[in-house]
């Protein structure tokens, strides 16, 4: 390897779990005798100039380490941080061992990395696994979207694969009712924004999100807005309303005129 | 004492030894042999500065191991990296635990002062410098018990922690108010991703 810094060795010795436009997602150890960390590795882009590159790569890193720490702050579960390396694009953060929701849902499984055709568990049987029925899983969304607009903190891009179920087999719960927690992840299209318009938009991506993966998504996507709904408290009814708008339209604001 | 190894660094900062140490009871006169050897001049200064050529760190102020050890994986980066913002490594590590960018307040805050007892010691080093070696330097320096890391969770100071770094009033702990063990936990993910991402800190 041409390049020997610190946080390259790490990312060698690290193993790749996958792989997007704008980064390589790996897991691996900071020291061997601790706990797995997740390292997000935004690679540089040849195609930008490389002056370009490394502003934004540092904005990003930086940018996606201080919305997580804003929604810890806030109460909203999200993994911590472990490690920052901005001028190489390296976001080390805390190993979350469990399963994402569109895996947990029905026909969201399988991306088909090598599962082969035999489905191993039903969805039902997973959920089983982790205490919850999909009630209580959509009510536990809710209640963690709600909780981060009201930090002002938009996502950006709430699908189904951005929340994670801790596996109760290696999570102690502090609430006797819930034996997991729902925790979401990857914040690298995060903003803060007071608009409604934003929170409105953030909750319609995910209405679609749920509608092009889960079949009869209707009533699990109402079951989550209800909780949202309780959570936020008086902010909802100019919410609806904007979300109602936003549904009209599509997500783009017409700018004519 | 406990040892780490990153083996990412370069090996003159790889090895990383822990230890705490209870019932300390020279650390004023400590304080002030590390700020005397920090200008002594000659063979005897670097002797000197060798001797106490450790963080000490007021134990009251760390959550936990993972708290640690954050700061001192951000420090060994910083220093990877020509990046120190202070004159050593270990300085890094105190400047690292502090939520500001104060110097002198991050040392008078989470070094060691007359009214502790209690002390955690690193040493960062390459592995050439075995455990044992280390350990023998430490005890030449501090006069207390060796403890076990398990015994943080009596001698953590959460208040003091929590004004530090701003967390009163935060939702996240408000929320957890009631359960103390549940409001340790949360205290203690916040102030270790804080030392993570200190270096983007807006």
């Amino acid at each position: 390897m041409a390049t020997t810094s610190a946080s390259m060795r790490l990312i060698s010795s690290s193993t790749l779990i996958s792989q997007g436009a704008e980064a390589k997602v790996y897991k691996g150890y900071l020291t061997p005798s601790g706990s797995a960390v997740l390292l997000k590795y935004r690679f540089k882009k040849t195609y930008r100039h490389p002056s370009l590159d490394t502003t934004l790569t540092k904005a990003r890193v930086a940018g996606e380490a201080r919305a997580l720490l804003k929604c810890l702050r806030s109460g909203v579960n999200v993994p911590g941080i472990r490690m920052v390396d901005a001028s190489e694009g390296l976001l080390g953060i805390e190993w979350i061992e469990g399963k994402s929701v569109k895996y947990l849902l029905p026909s969201g499984a399988d991306d088909g990395d090598g599962e082969g055709e035999v489905p191993v568990e039903s969805p039902s049987q997973t959920l089983e696994h982790f205490g919850i029925s999909v009630d209580t899983l959509m009510n536990l969304i809710g209640i963690e979207i709600a909780k981060m607009h009201l930090a002002d903190i938009i996502h950006g891009d709430l699908t189904t694969s951005n929340m994670m179920v801790r596996d109760p087999a290696s999570f102690t719960s502090l609430d006797p009712k819930v034996p997991t927690e729902l925790v979401l992840i990857d914040f690298g299209l995060s903003y803060h924004s007071t608009l409604v318009e934003d929170k409105a938009v953030d909750l319609y991506v995910l209405e679609r999100a749920f509608a092009s993966t889960h079949p009869d998504s209707e009533p699990m996507f109402a079951g989550m807005l209800a909780a949202y709904e309780k959570q936020v408290g008086k902010e909802w009814s100019a919410l609806r309303r904007r979300l109602d708008e936003v549904r009209l339209r599509g997500r783009k604001r017409s700018m004519v005129g | 004492m406990e040892s780490l190894h990153f083996p990412q660094f370069d090996p003159q900062i790889s090895q990383v030894s822990i230890a705490l140490f209870t019932k300390v009871s020279n650390a004023g006169a400590l304080k002030l042999r590390i700020i005397a050897a920090a200008t002594a001049e000659g063979q005897a200064g670097d002797v000197e500065r060798e001797a106490v050529n450790f963080a000490f760190i007021d134990a009251r102020l760390i959550t936990s191991k993972l708290h640690l050890e954050t700061a001192v994986c951000q420090a060994l980066l910083a220093a990877s990296q020509d990046a120190l913002r202070t004159r050593t490594v270990h300085s890094e590590v105190l400047y690292n635990l502090n939520p500001t960018h104060n110097i002198t307040e991050a040392i008078r805050r989470y070094g060691v002062s007359d009214a502790n007892t209690d002390v955690i010691v690193v040493r960062i080093d390459s592995p050439e410098l075995t455990p044992e070696a280390v350990l023998k330097k430490m005890e030449a320096v501090v006069v207390g018990t060796l403890s076990p890391f398990s015994d943080l969770e009596n001698i953590t100071d959460w208040a003091s922690i929590k004004k530090y770094h701003k967390l009163n009033g935060e939702l996240a702990i408000t929320e957890a108010a009631k359960d103390p063990q549940k409001e340790h936990a949360v205290i203690d993910k916040i102030v270790t991703s804080s030392v993570a991402m200190k270096s983007v800190m807006s």
